[in-house]
């Protein structure tokens, strides 16, 4: 930053301020509660996620943050996962990543990670230039999305509560303020994702968007069932589109396995999406047992 | 006179306190003998047209009362005319200018009879306050300017409750808004029972992020034994979201992020006994005494944070030789967060402290040279606060050469120090876990000895320098200049100008 030339400060009174301080001692330590944000030596990424999930890398429950730790952990960037909240993102929503600070102190938001995994991790797979690839992406972004929403966020004894309510605040009036307002959110994100603005809450319904959501997958499923890579479009490696789908199969699979859609990972095209979420968890976190957690 | 700042509601709100006046009617003079017997015959109140009869009797009650006793001689019941007068102006429904008491001998019933003491008609006249008022202005907290409109309803049911409406915005308050309805116990204007809502959004530049409140307290306010004494309870239960972060937050101040409750039972005491006869704002002589503790979270309190919190503020001012307009004044400020476990238990674990609820230290009104928060621990550029800290400082006021001791404008020259520490815990190490980890009660008492004694290992961080002091009746302003002696890493000082604003210096 260039100081405007009157405020530079003239050559006597520069040499008399160099003098000061007479004496510097160390820096204060910082608090308690800095220590676990302030590791130096690993990016960190922020997610929706809790402190024991996150010491131990599980995947996390939100599918955006799912599709990026995922990406992560595919090119082998190794990153610290911290729970978070919106509150502490850049552009207000999770996840985001935090380089080292010795590196930079400057977050990289979600939109900017592919390039970032691009420069530190083995290269992605680039997405295909096809125009089917917006109208598959558009099968997650809107009616899969949507019922995950409804399930989660609107649907009576959905985990919404548990994963983003309670982790907020202790205080119930707290906790019942947010409700209201996560809930109102999920369902305008519907409305908007339906096309039907005029729409109110109550005409929306659960399993109108569940069949919306099930009929999505088993598009997908169709469409992997063409790959012969068994990775979407063809591709050698899984790259950021079988990093979305994955992030709702895993997610649905994991998460509400009591419903109808649950079974349509399982089913769709002979089990072939199925088949898919499997091969990028083992990719994605080698090793892993699902049966026991 | 009511100080008509507001001082970011540490000064427990300005009472208007005055000494009741001894002898309101002069009436000493007249009547050859104080000693004489006399008693009160009939009070009449004129004016009060919306004021309860209930109210007034609380006040006047204590007159007739004393003046059944045979004993009662009229100097008793014209101090207690002056007290009950007194607390009638302190109610701040009537306006002060306006209010008259007269005394004459009441008829005598049987004609011709000597009486064996003097009965009086007491007559007051008042004038009531406008019910509704509306103003606008400008204030000067401590290191922050802010434009407000306020409105008040006075004497809502007659009983002089008030109903405040206030909103402002600052140079880093974006917007905040307060209801305060507040009424005097029995009619005792020294003892007010207070409600308030609030709901604010301010910026935190030191911190790189904004803070949005909304809460509620329920406040005692009461006089002191002396003029300018006051103890205040508080029951406060507080929303906080801290949110907006600036693109450079750090990692501390991104974790801290998101919503948290505090509710707490607060307690505070102001003993201010300066001098204000002088010129001006500034004290002449005298000193002053605040303290403050808050206990969030202990008990049935619950919410977000447990913990203790004590602050204490001496400052003391002392007059240089005769006419010379000297002043020197020392003053000094300590600080204490102890963290609590939640519930009744004193045993359990507790949690570090938050960013919101640390003590920040620094700034042109209290240690002077160093940016706001410019003291202790810092990560990258953010001032993260601390959880012990004190601060001290001296300095002397002289008049200017041609201006005299008269002018409100002085020279001063000042050193002030600091040194503001976080609660840290060494042992085992937790680098690795993402979670915050809470401590026991061994722990924590062990965290805050070292804290403690990290405040006085090594020299504190140190300015000095010298500058222009204004005294004006609504604020000090300063420009000052100085030079940082001793510092820590991470702290920032400013070498040069710095200018404060603010009625609280230390």
């Amino acid at each position: 930053m260039a100081a405007s030339s009157w405020a530079q400060v003239p050559k006597p009174l520069q040499r008399l301020f160099d003098r000061f301080p007479l004496l510097t001692y160390d820096a204060t330590a910082l608090p308690e509660r800095s220590r676990p944000a302030t590791d130096d030596t690993l990016p960190t990424l922020y997610t929706f996620t809790t402190s024991e999930e996150a010491s131990l890398g599980h995947p996390s429950f939100n599918p955006s943050c799912l599709k990026w730790q995922t990406l992560l952990r595919l090119s082998k960037v190794p990153v610290r996962i911290l729970p978070s909240t919106n509150h502490a993102s850049p552009t207000g929503t999770l996840p985001f990543l935090l380089p080292p600070r010795s590196v930079s102190q400057t977050p990289i938001p979600a939109s900017k990670l592919t390039d970032y995994i691009r420069t530190h991790g083995s290269p992605l797979h680039p997405a295909p230039v096809t125009p089917r690839l917006d109208a598959y992406q558009a099968l997650i972004d809107l009616p899969i999305r949507n019922a995950w929403l409804y399930i989660v966020y609107l649907h009576s004894g959905g985990r919404a509560d548990g994963w983003y309510i309670e982790p907020a605040s202790k205080d119930r009036l707290i906790r019942y303020a947010l409700r209201n307002g996560l809930r109102e959110a999920a369902a305008s994100e519907i409305l908007k994702g339906t096309g039907m603005l005029s729409l109110e809450l109550e005409d929306l319904d659960l399993e109108v968007l569940e069949k919306r959501g099930q009929e999505a997958l088993e598009a997908l499923a169709e469409l992997l069932r063409e790959s012969e890579t068994g990775w979407f479009f063809d591709a050698e490696e899984p790259g950021v589109f079988d990093a979305s789908v994955f992030a709702y199969t895993y997610l649905l699979s994991r998460h509400v396995s009591d419903r109808d859609i649950s079974g349509t990972v399982k089913t769709a095209a002979g089990g072939t999406l199925d088949k898919h979420r499997i091969r990028m968890l083992e990719m994605a976190w080698p090793g892993w047992d699902e049966e026991k957690l | 006179m009511a100080n008509p700042i507001g001082s970011g509601g540490s000064s427990a709100g300005a009472s208007t306190v005055t000494e009741p006046q001894a002898d309101p009617v002069g009436l000493l003079t007249v009547l050859d003998n104080a000693l004489a017997p006399a008693s009160v015959h009939s009070i009449e109140v004129h004016g009060a047209k919306n004021t309860r009869r209930s109210l007034l009797d609380h006040i006047f009650n204590p007159i007739i009362e004393s003046s059944r006793n045979p004993n009662t001689t009229l100097g008793e019941v014209t101090t207690q005319i002056g007290i009950a007068s007194g607390k009638l102006s302190r109610l701040g429904i009537f306006r002060e200018e306006s209010t008259r008491v007269f005394l004459a001998d009441a008829p005598r019933p049987q004609p011709g009879v000597e009486p064996t003491r003097t009965e009086l008609d007491v007559s007051i006249s008042v004038k009531e306050r406008g019910r509704f008022a509306l103003s606008a202005g400008t204030d000067f907290g401590n290191s922050e300017g802010t434009a407000f409109t306020n409105a008040e309803v006075r004497n809502i049911l007659g009983g002089a409750e008030k109903l405040t409406l206030n909103a402002r915005v600052g140079t880093r308050t974006r917007s905040a808004y307060n209801a305060t309805l507040s009424a005097p116990v029995n009619g005792n204007p020294d003892v007010q029972v207070a409600l308030e809502a609030l709901k604010s959004s301010a910026q935190k530049p030191w911190a790189s992020h904004d803070e949005h409140l909304t809460g509620g307290s329920l406040k005692l306010a009461l006089a002191g034994a002396r003029p300018g004494d006051s103890h205040s309870f508080t029951v406060a239960s507080i929303w906080r979201q801290l949110t907006g972060l600036g693109a450079q937050a750090s990692p501390t101040v991104r974790h801290d992020a998101g919503d948290s409750v505090k509710n707490s039972l607060g307690y505070s005491y102001l003993r201010d006994r300066f001098d204000r006869s002088g010129i001006y704002s500034l004290p002449q002589s005298g000193h002053q005494l605040r303290i403050a503790t808050e206990l969030a979270g202990w008990g049935p309190l619950q919410g977000d944070v447990s913990f203790s919190k004590t602050e204490l503020e001496f400052n003391k001012t002392l007059p240089g030789p005769k006419t010379s307009g000297i002043i020197f004044s020392g003053g000094l400020r300590l600080g204490l967060l102890y963290p609590l476990p939640f519930g009744y238990s004193l045993q359990g674990t507790a949690l570090p402290s938050r960013i919101n609820d640390r003590f920040q230290l620094g700034g042109p009104t209290d240690v002077r040279g160093f940016k706001i928060g410019g003291l202790g621990p810092h990560d990258g550029s953010d001032a993260v606060g601390g959880d012990v800290f004190a601060a001290g400082g001296i300095n002397m006021l002289f008049p200017l050469p041609l201006l005299g001791a008269d002018s409100p404008l002085r020279l001063q020259l000042f050193a002030n120090s600091g040194r503001l520490v976080a609660l840290k815990h060494k042992g085992k190490s937790t680098e690795a876990s993402p979670s915050i980890v809470g401590h026991g009660s061994g722990a924590i008492f062990k965290g805050v000895q070292s804290a403690v004694s990290d405040l006085v290992t090594g020299l504190p961080s140190t300015t000095a320098g010298f500058g222009l002091v204004y005294a004006h009746p609504v604020a000090r302003f300063e420009l000052n200049f100085s030079l940082p002696l001793v510092m820590r890493r991470g702290e920032e000082g400013r070498k040069g100008l710095q200018f404060g604003v603010g009625i609280n210096f230390l």
